[in-house]
């Protein structure tokens, strides 16, 4: 298995989602491995840090793309991109149902987790981040995640939100000034002193 | 109203909260894979797809055959032609000597003409004629 698993690792999401297509069992797992972990952490940051959520909109995702996999078309869309826009869409849906439901379960996350202000490491930032990034208005929150944590560049983002480069442009510098601030009053707790 | 730089964090330390959130490795828990690969195994196309067409090579390969078996008569039938064929290539290998003195050496000759007579003319010819007028030279 591992090693059958280790063959297919040299290749492509598009060529693997193909073998899926032929009913290759091999390509599913590596597939969910390779992929998984990357929309669960950007969809656990969506939802404001809810894993328990962010995991059944993996889930989902996964679903949809095994669903498409005998329409696919090679080089016409990247499979991540692809999974990408349908993580975005999925939580976009699910904080729509949440405002109309409890507006305060975004606005918590782990805010208990810091500990002795001199013992910052980095899981606080990350945990302090997560604060700020569920602040920012829904788009810009997508738009900076994309770039600034998972790496995408702008036209990736473009076609995963379905806007334009200038677009992603204004989104991410609208919302990395918003860190910028919010984070900001917190530079002593977060080991960087005031100056 | 602007911000000042103390109102501000740069993009240095900006950078520093992108770069722990990066580093935060999401582990994927075993229920959540294996439901994911539940979902793969029962909406592969290829797997369905493949399932029913190897039910159906294999059970047209037999039919194939089957239906040719049964074209003859079934495996008697083949029993016997195997048998058949096995007798040709035994004659042809063992060459009879009955079959020798049927064909008068016309069949086989040199070694395999295992029998010395070797069949005239007059042999082959019908008895009301004679064979004198046959031999009359020999006188």
């Amino acid at each position: 298995m591992e090693m059958a698993l280790d063959a297919y690792a040299g290749a492509s999401d598009d060529t693997l989602l193909v073998l899926y297509g032929n009913g290759d069992p091999m390509a599913a797992e590596l597939l969910t491995r390779r992929l998984v972990p990357r929309v669960l952490g950007y969809a656990t940051r969506l939802l404001g840090g809810d894993r328990a959520e962010a995991e059944d909109v993996a889930q989902e995702a996964m679903l949809r793309l095994w669903k498409i996999a005998p329409d696919w078309r090679t080089g016409e869309a990247k499979v991540s991109t692809w999974l990408f826009r349908v993580v975005s869409n999925l939580c976009t849906d699910r904080l729509r149902k949440r405002r109309t439901v409890d507006i305060d379960a975004i606005e918590e996350p782990q805010d208990d987790a810091p500990g002795a202000v001199d013992r910052m490491i980095q899981s606080d930032r990350a945990a302090a981040l997560q604060q700020a990034l569920n602040a920012l208005p829904e788009r810009q929150r997508m738009a900076v995640t994309l770039r600034h944590i998972e790496g995408a560049t702008n036209p990736e983002i473009a076609e995963i939100m379905e806007i334009s480069t200038e677009a992603v442009e204004s989104l991410t510098a609208r919302g990395k000034k918003a860190l910028a601030v919010a984070l900001a009053g917190r530079r002593e707790e977060l080991g960087y002193g005031k100056d | 109203m602007a911000k000042t730089d103390k109102d501000m964090l740069d993009d240095q330390m900006l950078d520093a909260f992108f770069d722990a959130a990066r580093s935060e490795v999401t582990e994927l828990s075993a229920g959540l894979v294996s439901a994911i690969l539940a979902d793969a195994a029962a909406h592969q196309p290829g797997a369905a797809g493949r399932g029913v067409s190897d039910g159906r090579d294999t059970r047209q390969q037999p039919n194939v055959w089957s239906r040719i078996t049964s074209a003859i008569g079934g495996w008697p039938a083949l029993a016997g032609m195997a048998t058949a064929t096995l007798a040709g290539v035994w004659i042809g290998f063992a060459a009879p000597t009955q079959l020798e003195t049927l064909s008068g050496g016309l069949v086989l000759s040199g070694e395999y003409a295992a029998n010395e007579e070797v069949y005239a003319l007059e042999d082959m010819a019908p008895s009301y004629f004679g064979t004198a007028f046959l031999m009359e030279d020999d006188g």
